[in-house]
């Protein structure tokens, strides 16, 4: 056990000294102050419109989402989706409550809904894609073998590092998310009410469930969903680390496939057997909020198993292949 | 004790305390879509403003909320203002105080009786409470949109003078429970409804059924402003009469920026 636990050490310490967690932070200190700005802008370009009445401007939205559904040119499955909202947001003002109180919480909650199906993946990739390919394209990968330990024991500190570092990305990214629109939008709003528990089948929104948790509690949640979808990237990327030779060749795979999910969830709503790849069932955080699933029929638990197999196979074929693969110059 | 030594302990400690909070997270998550608990109370919110009583010109500010169909929203203007912004911005300037427009929630293709449930949503409530000012358009689906085929006459539907009649009561009684409802929500505000148009006057077999309907409504709106003594029917008839074509847009139905421009000056006058 001690022994292994070195291993993991060892892999840990590597990542560190790779610099790719401070690559990740440089990169969020770069760009949270850049969403930060727009929003800001958003907010007050709203301001200035309504005179601080989120009321009006929420009713304002319920209107746009409803004139868009007389159009003609709108495909019916938008307008499931729009008619879908504008239930959710009518019910928000039906309890006068504003769903989007400004603070650092509510745009946090914002970005973590908006990052996790392709930032935080691309964050994930940037750790997990040379784990196993890295060390075959330095060529250290044969110093690692030729320790007195199993292969699958080496590939299972892997994994193990790598969920380490999945955990540490998330919580980076919330944290200094908050700290950063904190500056702009302040730090209060952890207690602010939200609804949660709207489900969503077809264009309807059944709001027996609904009931309002504080935020904090929401984006606890809405990490631990977060975690999930990013924990089936980085074992899936994990595999195609083990079985491609090269660290390019494995990003480009891994952020291929995610990309397709994004895309895919924005146009494959008549293809229903899409439902079943990974790519599109990373949106987790939708079911919290109640947002109408890519493809009807979808539901947390339908998600989550998904993502499971996924993972799961992921796993297998690393394993099976990391233990009897010839390494070979 | 060695750097890496440090390194390690430090970051093995926060990663995995970062895990377990996930963990955590997530399994709250799944208890709460599964087993969800009763939720928190929601605090009380404070109630909008509602609108003073006096005339318009003792108020230092105006508030105006737009209701109706798809001319309050403005369809056929490129611009986008369609007569609410540009009503609202000349007459800041004709009485030289500043006004805002609440809001517009006006959906194109709007019935009366759709109108009037609609009157009972909170949002809707909220804007016509605050308003000083209500402008609305309403009525031209009820009366000219085929349920049937849901075509209104623009898109090529027949339409006979005895169907528009028929119509007329019905749309009549509905316009008279939108103007009460909104008196009864807001007792102060002045009401400007906009009167209908005849999109069809130069098409030779509509101008005079089409013309005798619409004339017929304006008429019952004006009786209605009337008695209730704070409301005003803005005339466009006379609007859309000669040269209609560059006052219409290109779906011959709606007005073009040029036709709500000349809507907007008639409810300034009004107003003032």
């Amino acid at each position: 056990m001690a022994e292994w636990l070195a291993l993991v050490q060892n892999e840990t310490i590597k990542v560190w000294k790779k610099k790719r967690f401070a690559f990740v932070v440089l990169v969020l200190l770069v760009l949270i102050p850049v969403f930060v700005y727009a929003q800001m802008k958003i907010a007050q370009n709203s301001a200035e419109k309504f005179k601080g009445d989120w009321r009006a401007e929420l009713q304002n939205r319920i209107t746009d989402n409803t004139r868009a559904l007389g159009s003609e040119r709108i495909p019916e499955e938008w307008k499931k989706w729009r008619r879908a909202l504008v239930q959710q947001l009518q019910y928000y003002l039906d309890h006068d409550m504003n769903p989007n109180t400004p603070n650092a919480v509510t745009f946090t909650r914002g970005y973590l809904d908006n990052s996790v199906t392709l930032f935080i993946p691309l964050m994930v990739l940037a750790i997990a894609s040379d784990l196993v390919s890295g060390e075959r394209s330095t060529g250290t990968i044969k110093m690692l073998l030729t320790r007195p330990v199993r292969r699958w024991r080496i590939l299972l500190s892997k994994l193990v590092t790598l969920t380490l570092y999945v955990s540490l990305i998330i919580v980076t990214n919330a944290a200094l998310c908050y700290l950063i629109s904190g500056l702009a939008f302040g730090y209060q709003g952890w207690g602010e009410p939200i609804f949660t528990g709207f489900r969503v089948s077809g264009a309807d929104v059944n709001v027996a469930t609904v009931h309002a948790v504080p935020q904090y509690m929401y984006l606890l949640m809405q990490a631990g969903l977060v975690w999930c979808s990013a924990m089936t990237v980085a074992v899936l990327a994990l595999m195609v680390s083990v079985l491609v030779r090269s660290t390019a060749a494995s990003f480009v795979t891994m952020m291929a496939a995610v990309i397709a999910g994004t895309v895919l969830t924005n146009m494959a709503s008549s293809w229903h057997s899409a439902k079943y790849l990974f790519n599109v069932n990373l949106e987790l955080t939708d079911y919290l909020q109640g947002t109408p699933p890519p493809i009807e029929g979808m539901t947390l638990g339908f998600s989550l198993a998904m993502l499971g197999i996924w993972a799961a196979a992921g796993l297998a074929v690393s394993f099976a292949v990391f233990t009897k693969q010839d390494i070979l110059n | 004790m060695r750097p890496t030594s440090w390194l390690w302990r430090g970051l093995g400690a926060v990663t995995l305390v970062c895990l377990i909070v996930l963990l955590a997270g997530f399994g709250l998550a799944l208890k709460d879509h599964w087993a969800p608990s009763a939720g928190m109370a929601i605090p009380e919110a404070s109630k909008p403003p509602a609108a003073a009583a006096g005339s318009l010109a003792s108020k230092p500010e105006l508030k105006i909320t737009a209701l109706g169909d798809s001319l309050t929203v403005g369809t056929g203007d490129e611009t986008g203002n369609g007569y609410v912004k540009t009503a609202a911005a000349d007459l800041s300037k004709a009485m030289g105080k500043p006004v805002r427009v609440i809001n517009n929630l006006a959906i194109g293709g709007l019935r009366a009786d759709q109108l009037l449930e609609h009157l009972d949503d909170k949002g809707y409530v909220d804007a016509i409470v605050q308003a000083d000012i209500v402008m609305l358009t309403i009525g031209a689906n009820d009366l000219f949109e085929f349920a049937t085929d849901g075509g209104s006459l623009a898109q090529g539907s027949e339409i006979s003078p005895e169907q528009l009649d028929s119509r007329l009561p019905v749309a009549e009684k509905r316009l008279s429970d939108v103007l009460a409802a909104l008196r009864m929500l807001n007792g102060a505000a002045r009401i400007v409804y906009v009167g209908l148009y005849n999109p069809f006057y130069d098409v030779e077999s509509l101008r005079i059924p089409a013309s005798d309907t619409i004339q017929k409504w304006n008429a019952y709106a004006h009786g209605f402003a009337a008695a209730d003594g704070n409301a005003t029917v803005v005339p466009t008839f006379d609007l859309f009469e000669s040269d209609i074509g560059s006052y219409l847009s290109s779906d011959h139905f709606h007005p073009n920026e040029a036709g709500y421009a000349r809507i907007a000056a008639r409810i300034v006058q009004a107003l003032q």
